[in-house]
């Protein structure tokens, strides 16, 4: 008798051990690929080669004497910010009328300004850039800052949205019946609410600019060469760790941002599909 | 900050002996007073997303010409009817979906997992699949170009372990694009499956192993057929995302697989051909519409199962 249920319990065992050395397998797979990118950073050797018997900082070096990858890596900082700053200009307004809003107008408003996300990046890049130049603005800063708020504003809208609608209507609620004004509500109730929900939706959009390759690539010059792009260069001609160095860079910048929003509002934000 | 807080029980005080009548009284100025916010980033994307999409809408059936030029469809008609972009258009597709098949079929149990067994793990495994995310996508495909090329980590660990005597041709090929898509993309199904499974409500599957079904049979009859919505979802996602990525292909396809995104780039690049380069996107607009419209839909029937 005792010896079916140690059986049956065995039986019960095997699946779930099963699916966690499946889960296992799957996270290697997921991070091999950053792992060894790491790894190769710190290699001595000239080239990429196996194993990786000497370690050295070579490559970081090297990235302070080749100055168009730590010049781009600066120039996509800037780019990130300005265009999550003018995308929170634009989007957080937006997002609070929204999330209190239950009309099918509102409906309409929130995917459309979600809609960017969901088009292929490699046409809207062509359709901007001849768009731009026609404008005038060509291969600029400000051509740049614009195709890359395009695609920050669904970012800030969705996390803002999702953290107010979070926080409720009861506190603003009742400063009104306290008897304060509309702006006086906005500066010390909604605002320290939904503060860590705009900082977080900025994080996000300046992490999606900062990997941004399919739309600053069609506006790439000497003077407005994105990490990206100078990355994708830099692999077409060479395959040496140089890039993974940068890449490193670029993952521990990413990281800290990671852990930032993580602190704030939690990740979930970033995972919704909607 | 003080005399801000005291500014407020001030004003409070005050508004109980007199309280203000509301300041809007009929609905429809109260309604569009609501929607103003909305209004600059509503510009800023007609302005800067809708038309350029617009323009290049009326590039592709434009031809130019030293006269001035006239509406052709000649752009489509090379794609549709040329066996060469047809063949693009077709591998595009069949990149997609075997991608997508892939990305369901090795994500659904780590879905499952997290729902269902991760318990205190679960913050963990989902810093797991959003790190990747956000680290450098040309940094990802270079990791995969590390362990597949020739004297990589997986042709000198091989070598050492005996297992082969040469290196084995592992980059430049299908089999490289369609590993380092699903690396990518896998992470979107996840987190799509992982939504849906929550909801499912745990009661059916109890009703059903009381009824007597094996653990095999409820996952087979109750779990998976009321999942299958994160299932679709997620697929629509990775598909739609499949059909716009061209860094993979350039970089770990070595001119074997070529698609739409990558056609673009090309054309760009090399032919600086505007209008075929705008039909090209036209029609991966077409595909992301639709994917977009059956995605729309299925939130909305998720929308009533809630």
């Amino acid at each position: 008798m005792s010896e079916t249920r140690v059986l049956r319990q065995v039986e019960r065992r095997i699946p779930q051990a099963l699916l966690l050395g499946y889960v296992l397998v799957f996270f290697v797979f997921l991070l091999a690929p950053i792992f060894f990118v790491v790894l190769v950073s710190f290699s001595d050797a000239a080239f990429i080669t196996f194993p990786v018997t000497d370690f050295s900082l070579r490559w970081y070096y090297r990235l302070l004497e080749y100055t168009p990858l730590l010049a781009s890596l600066w120039f996509s900082l800037k780019l990130a910010a300005a265009s999550a700053i003018l995308a929170a200009i634009l989007g957080v307004p937006a997002a609070l009328a929204l999330a209190r809003s239950t009309s099918r107008v509102a409906d309409v408003v929130s995917t459309f300004l979600l809609a960017p996300l969901s088009i292929p990046m490699i046409l809207l890049g062509v359709a901007l850039l001849y768009y731009l130049s026609a404008m005038g603005l060509g291969l600029s800063f400000i051509s740049l800052l614009i195709a890359h708020t395009v695609v920050s504003i669904p970012y800030v809208v969705r996390t803002v949205v999702a953290v107010y609608r979070s926080v409720g209507r009861d506190y603003e609620e009742s400063a009104a019946i306290l008897g304060a004004s509309n702006r006086q509500i906005f500066t010390y109730i909604t605002l320290p609410l939904i503060g860590s929900g705009i900082f977080s939706g900025m994080l996000f959009a300046i992490l999606i600019s900062l990997d941004n390759l399919s739309l600053s690539l069609f506006f790439g010059s000497a003077q407005t060469n994105t990490l990206p792009v100078v990355m994708l260069s830099y692999l077409q001609n060479q395959f040496d760790p140089a890039i993974a160095a940068i890449g490193s860079v670029q993952m521990a910048i990413a990281f800290v941002v990671l852990l930032m929003i993580e602190r704030t509002v939690g990740l979930e934000y970033m995972s919704s599909p909607s | 900050m003080t005399s801000d807080r005291a500014q407020l029980v001030n004003a409070s005080l005050a508004a109980r002996v007199a309280m203000p009548a509301p300041a809007s009284a009929r609905p429809g100025a109260q309604f569009a007073a609501g929607l103003l916010p909305v209004l600059p980033a509503v510009a800023f994307l007609l302005l800067f997303f809708v038309a350029p999409l617009v323009q290049n809408g009326a590039h592709s059936i434009w031809l130019p010409s030293p006269q001035g030029g006239r509406l052709s469809a000649a752009y489509y008609a090379k794609l549709f009817f040329d066996s060469y972009y047809l063949t693009v258009i077709g591998q595009t597709l069949l990149l997609s979906v075997i991608v997508t098949a892939i990305c369901a079929v090795l994500g659904y149990p780590v879905a499952y997992f997290m729902v269902r067994h991760a318990g205190r793990w679960t913050g963990l495994i989902i810093f797991l699949l959003v790190a990747p995310l956000l680290t450098s996508i040309i940094m990802r495909t270079f990791g995969w170009s590390v362990i597949l090329a020739r004297n990589g980590v997986l042709n000198s660990t091989l070598l050492g372990l005996g297992f082969i005597e040469r290196p084995l041709r592992l980059l430049q090929g299908p089999s490289s694009v369609i590993i380092g898509l699903v690396h990518v993309l896998v992470p979107f199904m996840v987190i799509s499956i992982a939504a849906v499974l929550k909801g499912v409500d745990r009661r059916l599957e109890e009703a059903a192993q009381l009824l007597g079904a094996g653990r095999l049979r409820t996952f087979r009859e109750v779990t998976l057929p009321l999942s299958l919505d994160g299932v679709a979802t997620g697929s629509i996602v990775v598909f739609m995302l499949a059909n716009g990525s061209f860094l993979t292909m350039l970089l770990l396809g070595g001119g074997s697989v070529v698609t739409l995104p990558l056609l673009i780039y090309q054309q760009f690049l090399l032919v600086q051909n505007l209008g075929f380069a705008a039909a090209m996107g036209n029609v991966l607009l077409a595909l992301a519409v639709l994917s977009l419209f059956l995605q729309l839909r299925l939130i909305r029937r998720q929308g009533v199962h809630r």
